[in-house]
């Protein structure tokens, strides 16, 4: 449960540098109280997950199309370790593809964001996504709500 | 009629042959009876003169010899005695043939026996009367007493030949009427005989006549028949073959021959002859699927391949099975059908549909390109004049900006191109499954993606009750939201936009290919808007790909949306249908099969 007391962690693994300084920028302009990881592959994420003393983020912001290990592969081996439970999982792709939809649905994530291709809409994604309340949102998730739209 | 049907028929025919030759036969042998009897009585009315006549003989001769004796006693002329033993011998012949004549009437027979002792009793009188008359010494009373003794035996003796002649004329008599009565009969039987033998004759000639006409004709439909089947054969491109199970002899048709590549009949027809006309690869199978069937009599079907002399190959379509014929015999009858042409067909085919394949692949990975890899820097651009626009844009010209705004609203069209691209693609795609879908639900979720949209253009959508329907889901999501955008962008500026999807009627009014559309076989849903509309002429036009009717760069549009939602509905066995009128609006009708026509 993320309270707007605590600092929220955030996650991002996408190998699009690009991409990544958008969101970068998204996080900053929107002025929260939030810590931004990046990552630029699946395979720095896994690791980095994989640290004993780390703080788990609140949430993972994946992008599904990355070399060495792909969004898909660390969704399943995150949902797979009970040490992970509490992360929320946004798929972060370009692809809106149904079967990436579904498959990421089935697999456990918690929504499926289509990259924008706007920074204000951005920027509101973020918003919304990080103010969630991710327990309602989860409880009566279907794989209609699962797909977010502004 | 139905005697000329007994007539034709052969078998009643053997009948009534067979009882006439038997009533001839019957006539016939008792015309030969009649004949036989007719013979043995006028042999019995010969015999019957011949025995009258030699009596008569027999009576003159005694006479001849009483009058000669009195000459001699009168006349004591030597004379007329001297003859005496000639006519004695005379009498002798003349019984001997009467005794023969009556010899098979034994009655008759006894009374010839009488007459001779009536005779040798009238010589011994003629002796002793002789002897008195040269005896000088006798009176003449003696004499006198002996002639009329044997004056009175002659008389006795005249009166039995009389009796006999008698007899013998009333036989004669009896006999005579009978020969003629069966002289009558005779000439009847065999005038019968002539008449049915001619009869029997005629019939057999005509029926004869007959058969051989419906032999003759019968044998021309079969050749005719045979030649039309020689025929078709060699235009059908098939042969035929046939084995008879018990006499194991095989028969090949002509075409068969030529199918092997050889003229018809150059070779006797059975399994070690045809063997090298067999591609060697398939001889094994050939064989074996041809002995097996001889043995548990199934029917067989199989491809296999003729090599002719000439070192061409036939794929042949190989099929037999069993009858039997007119003998009962058991047969094997196998058509063998020339599939070459087919078979490289179907390779061709095959070929084509790999290349097709392929093809299918090459565009679906160029879908992913347009959809995923152009998209994604395209993406790109967008989010960078996004950024450059919130924070840059007042750094720039007046100039600079126009040309600005110019950039956006073009990397915008091509987003917008991209995605009917893709849309469309996926219309094209096999991959179709058809659900129940309730429109309704449809509708929700397409107004709610559209929501910030309609918000915009502060629009009223008006929805009907609509119909559950069979279709591929998001095939009928894209329609509608095609369909619905079209409304929304193509509005007037300053008239809110009001949009209404209802389930309508099937009037007379709609047709299709000039034939009205049953009401019972579709549903028809309407959306109508109060939009800028178009011009009646184009109403089909609309429909074409990358047919764009506003070139205004305020309506942006990228010529799919209609050519999408046309392929879409084509795909669900529907139809579209556009009216319009400039600046009062435009009205869609699609008209979806119910359930069972899908």
């Amino acid at each position: 449960m993320i309270t707007h007391q605590d600092s929220i962690h955030i996650l991002i693994a996408d190998d699009d540098e690009d991409d990544r300084a958008f969101f970068n920028e998204a996080i900053n302009e929107l002025k929260m109280n939030s810590k931004l990881t990046l990552f630029k592959d699946g395979k720095d994420l896994m690791e980095y997950l994989k640290l004993p003393n780390i703080k788990l983020p609140h949430i993972l912001f994946l992008d599904l199309n990355m070399p060495f290990k792909n969004g898909f592969e660390c969704l399943k081996e995150i949902r797979a370790n009970n040490r992970y439970k509490d992360i929320s999982i946004a798929i972060y792709s370009t692809s809106s593809s149904e079967k990436d939809i579904e498959d990421t649905f089935i697999e456990g994530a918690n929504i499926y964001i289509k990259k924008p291709n706007d920074f204000t809409e951005l920027k509101k994604i973020i918003k919304d996504v990080v103010n969630m309340n991710w327990q309602f949102h989860t409880s009566g998730l279907n794989i209609e709500t699962f797909f977010f739209s502004v | 009629m139905k005697f000329l049907r007994l007539y034709k028929n052969s078998q009643i025919f053997k009948i009534a042959l067979s009882v006439a030759i038997v009533i001839v036969v019957y006539i016939a042998s008792m015309f030969y009876s009649q004949m036989k009897k007719l013979d043995s009585t006028v042999e019995l009315i010969a015999n019957s003169n011949e025995t009258q006549i030699e009596l008569e003989k027999l009576l003159s001769v005694i006479s001849i010899y009483e009058t000669n004796l009195r000459s001699y006693i009168i006349t004591k002329e030597e004379s007329y005695i001297e003859d005496r033993f000639l006519s004695r011998g005379k009498i002798e012949e003349s019984i001997k043939k009467l005794k023969t004549l009556t010899a098979k009437t034994p009655a008759r027979n006894k009374d010839i026996d009488r007459l001779k002792k009536i005779i040798d009793y009238r010589f011994k009188l003629f002796r002793q009367t002789l002897i008195i008359a040269k005896s000088k010494n006798s009176g003449a009373v003696h004499l006198n007493a002996k002639l009329l003794e044997s004056s009175d035996a002659t008389d006795m003796m005249k009166s039995f030949v009389t009796k006999i002649v008698f007899s013998e004329s009333t036989k004669t008599k009896f006999q005579n009427d009978n020969h003629q009565f069966e002289l009558r009969d005779s000439i009847i039987t065999a005038f019968l005989l002539v008449i049915l033998s001619l009869l029997i004759l005629l019939l057999s000639f005509n029926k004869m006549n007959v058969d051989i006409d419906e032999l003759r004709k019968a044998n021309d439909k079969l050749k005719l028949l045979n030649e039309s089947y020689n025929t078709a054969e060699k235009t059908a491109g098939f042969g035929h073959w046939m084995v008879n199970l018990e006499t194991n002899v095989y028969s090949f048709s002509d075409n068969l021959f030529r199918l092997m590549g050889v003229e018809p009949n150059a070779f006797k027809p059975n399994i070690e002859n045809s063997i090298k006309y067999i591609h060697p690869d398939d001889l094994d199978y050939v064989t074996k699927v041809h002995i097996d069937s001889l043995l548990n009599h199934q029917s067989t079907s199989m491809i296999f391949r003729f090599l002719t002399p000439n070192g061409d190959i036939k794929y042949i379509m190989g099929v037999g099975s069993f009858t039997k014929d007119g003998n009962g015999d058991l047969i094997k009858i196998g058509v063998n059908y020339d599939i070459t042409n087919q078979y490289k067909k179907t390779l061709e085919l095959e070929e084509n549909n790999k290349e097709l394949k392929y093809i299918n692949t090459e565009l679906e990975a160029f879908n992913n390109i347009v959809s995923h890899d152009l998209q994604e820097p395209l993406r790109k651009i967008q989010m960078f004049i996004s950024r450059i626009e919130e924070k840059e844009l007042d750094s720039l010209s007046e100039q600079g900006k126009e040309y600005f705004s110019k950039v956006r609203l073009t990397a915008n069209r091509m987003q917008a191109l991209l995605i009917d691209l893709v849309n469309y693609s996926r219309t094209i795609k096999g991959d179709k499954v058809f659900v129940k879908t309730d429109l309704n639900k449809i509708i929700d979720e397409i107004l709610q993606d559209l929501s910030s949209n309609i918000e915009e253009k502060n629009a009223v959508i008006q929805i009907g009750e609509l119909p559950t329907i069979n279709a591929i889901s998001f095939q009928i999501k894209q329609l509608f939201i095609n369909l619905i955008s079209n409304a929304l962008k193509y509005s007037k500026e300053d008239v809110q936009p009001q949009i209404s999807i209802a389930t309508k009627k099937i009037t007379e009014k709609d047709v299709l290919n000039n034939k009205t559309i049953n009401k019972e076989d579709y549903y028809k849903i309407v959306i109508t808007d109060n939009g800028i509309g178009f011009k009646q002429e184009y109403a089909e036009k609309i429909f074409l790909l990358f047919k764009r009717l506003e070139t205004d760069p305020k309506y942006s549009g990228t010529g799919l949306g209609l050519a999408i939602c046309n392929r879409i509905v084509d795909n669900h066995k529907g139809f579209i249908k556009a009216k319009g009128k400039t600046d009062v609006g435009s009205k869609f009708s699609i008209f979806f099969p119910k359930g069972d026509l899908l």
